[in-house]
């Protein structure tokens, strides 16, 4: 009997216990599985917003827009709620049926997003906006000073002979619309077979002028910091982390051509808004508060106006240094978008790479 | 007699049937391991190159659309041939700093204990991961790396050369650093097995060193030879972080391409259809090395 009484009291202890926990959180409480970028689901984002809804976030990292689209068309809200892939991928989820219109009367930090984030092109489709933009950036085009002091505001300099085996160019299709823009296509993303070719021969004539494809930000900056090139095309945050590095005489060039832009955005697996921790996620991760602390952790801006002036001085600085907060050059960008022949842009790219450099 | 011939009948099956039973046992781990890490994924592998994609979904098929691209258009065949360039510089490298290191441990050196040593100094860069090898060579050959601050400091050179980085000569040289231990012990494997007596014999009959070498040592090392080229090739030709982390603007090689394909394309007939492609040639490499080796191999 004594045994009883007691298994008993602890029973109701841990009753107790549990539903003073629940107690604290507010209604959606659950969880919620992300597909996401390691960068987006930092316990510096993720542990205000499981203290603020009781909602405990499971992420999967993915290190592709393509692995986000495999995984997304194969399994569905089943095991994933929400996904942030980018803008030259969005649509083909869009497109697939595999992802849900939002509720805008729900978010009402949207109304303070800059206005090319308010319904971007690559996120609408008959009128719905099919996700919520987060984290961007622009691809940049830098070079140091002193071997090109005279550089052009056009990114023709790229092939000035005095950067021979001088150049670190992204491997990635970015530099192919780079090429494309030289040569002045109108849509880099939907380029004609005879385009193609043209932009084929502009890039053979500028690899003499290429030491190495970079893969990564970090890999890029190496090469700028141990000399074994100039410049070339990067990220901000390779840029950011070179001035950090004191790299004072690597100056941006503005190209009138304009420059490639990614923005990631959260979008909602068909089916998956039933769970009520998926909307209080965007309400969250649309506030600029959170938008602060993510753009703190990955160095990147983010799409609410407002997540701007929560930033610490030095963070707004070089932002602004680099204009991405700048609504005017925000419109001047080449936002990316989905390539219908990818395939055919990849084989013209391989074959460029294949080329030896004369 | 008549008892134990009773009894001997009547084992009889029963000792044939706990053979065969002793047989499966042990056959049946490789069986499965062929079966689901071989058999099955190169079907799956062959099932994708026929088919193709129609935007982001696959479409079983029988077409040899992907297999004509592969031969015709470029870069694919193109970088087929240059990974194979590649491979056979990275055995030919390879085997030739590996042979004097097999021959020595073979041969020359007598006390065990200076044999095993050699030995762990051979395999010992194994324990160092493939990527940390990778860079390593990045800060040994680059502008400012170590071959030219040696140079420099010796006052061969004046400015840094730029030519030892990022190129096809880095991409083979860091190849054959790192497989050249395969070929090591492929080629010591098969000298071991060649008994002294016979050295001893041709010395006795007048041959000088280069004789017994070229008449006795090289003939019997054939086998090895090929074993560790086909292996040094085979990693060669496959690589793709060699020519992502130290090649330069044209050193691209078919995995690469692949990889590309999967990432970039999310084209995975095309993909599937190279790979078949590299099968068929690992097979018909494979297929005549071995038929070489059987013929060079020796009784010993």
């Amino acid at each position: 009997m004594g045994n009883v009484k007691i298994q008993g009291l602890a029973a109701g202890a841990v009753l107790t216990l549990g539903v003073l926990a629940a107690s604290q959180h507010a209604a959606a409480e659950g969880s919620l599985a992300l597909l996401t970028w390691e960068g987006y689901s930092d316990d510096l984002v993720v542990a205000p917003f499981t203290e603020k809804t009781g909602c405990v976030v499971e992420p999967t990292y993915v290190s592709s827009n393509d692995e986000i689209i495999a995984k997304t068309l194969a399994s569905g809200s089943a095991t994933i709620d929400l996904v942030s892939p980018s803008n030259d991928a969005t649509m083909t989820l869009i497109d697939a049926g595999a992802v849900e219109p939002i509720d805008k009367s729900k978010l009402p930090h949207l109304a303070d997003y800059f206005p090319v984030f308010q319904s971007p092109s690559w996120l609408v489709k008959d009128n719905d906006l099919y996700g919520v933009p987060y984290g961007y950036g622009f691809l940049r085009l830098v070079l140091d000073s002193n071997v090109i002091p005279d550089a052009p505001a056009s990114v023709s300099v790229l092939w000035d002979e005095r950067l021979k085996g001088k150049l670190a160019m992204w491997d990635n299709l970015e530099t192919l619309y780079v090429a494309a823009r030289y040569i002045g296509v109108k849509d880099v993303y939907n380029m004609t077979d005879e385009e193609l070719q043209k932009t084929r021969d502009a890039l053979i004539a500028l690899k003499p002028n290429i030491r190495k494809f970079w893969t990564s930000d970090a890999e890029f900056q190496q090469l700028y910091m141990q000399k074994e090139v100039v410049g070339g095309n990067t990220t901000e945050l390779a840029v950011s982390g070179l001035w950090a590095q004191s790299a004072d005489s690597l100056k941006e060039v503005l190209p009138q051509e304009g420059s490639g832009g990614w923005s990631d955005s959260w979008m909602i697996v068909k089916g998956a808004s039933e769970n009520p921790c998926v909307y209080a996620w965007l309400d969250w991760i649309s506030s600029p508060e959170s938008q602060a602390l993510a753009s703190k952790l990955t160095g990147y801006a983010f799409a609410n106006a407002k997540s701007f002036d929560m930033l610490e001085p030095e963070a707004l600085a070089l932002l602004t240094k680099l204009g991405t907060g700048d609504p005017e050059v925000q419109k001047s960008i080449s936002w990316w978008q989905p390539v219908p022949r990818r395939g055919a842009y990849l084989e013209i790219w391989n074959q460029v790479k294949a080329e030896t450099a004369q | 007699m008549t008892v134990q011939a009773d009894i001997l009948t009547e084992n009889a099956p029963d000792m044939r049937r706990i053979e065969r039973r002793r047989a499966l046992f042990w056959l049946l781990p490789p069986i499965l391991w062929f079966v689901g890490f071989m058999l099955v994924p190169y079907a799956i592998t062959l099932f994708y190159s026929f088919g193709r994609m129609d935007y982001v979904q696959f479409v079983a098929g029988f077409s040899l659309d992907n297999y004509v691209k592969v031969l015709t258009v470029q870069p694919y065949a193109g970088l087929i041939l240059r990974s194979a360039k590649i491979g056979l510089l990275t055995a030919f490298w390879s085997t030739l700093l590996a042979y004097p290191v097999a021959i020595a441990m073979a041969f020359y050196l007598s006390s065990e204990c200076a044999k095993h040593i050699l030995y762990i100094l051979v395999i010992l860069p194994w324990w160092a991961s493939y990527l940390v090898k990778a860079y390593a060579w990045k800060t040994i050959l680059g502008t400012h790396g170590l071959l030219n601050e040696g140079l420099i400091w010796l006052g061969v050179i004046d400015e840094p050369l730029t030519v030892f980085l990022y190129n096809d000569f880095s991409i083979i040289l860091t190849l054959t650093y790192i497989f050249t231990p395969f070929a090591v012990l492929s080629i010591y494997a098969q000298l071991e097995r060649l008994p002294l007596s016979l050295i001893e014999a041709a010395r006795d009959l007048g041959a000088t060193g280069w004789e017994t070498f070229i008449k006795v040592i090289w003939p019997i090392s054939i086998p090895g030879v090929l074993a560790g080229g086909v292996i040094t090739f085979s990693l060669g030709f496959g690589d793709f972080i060699a020519p992502a982390l130290l090649g330069g603007a044209d050193s691209i090689m078919i995995s690469s391409v692949v990889i590309s394909l999967l990432g970039v394309a999310n084209d995975r007939p095309l993909a599937a259809a190279i790979g078949v492609a590299i099968i068929l040639m690992a097979m018909a490499l494979l297929t005549v090395s071995q038929y070489l080796e059987k013929r060079t191999q020796v009784r010993l």
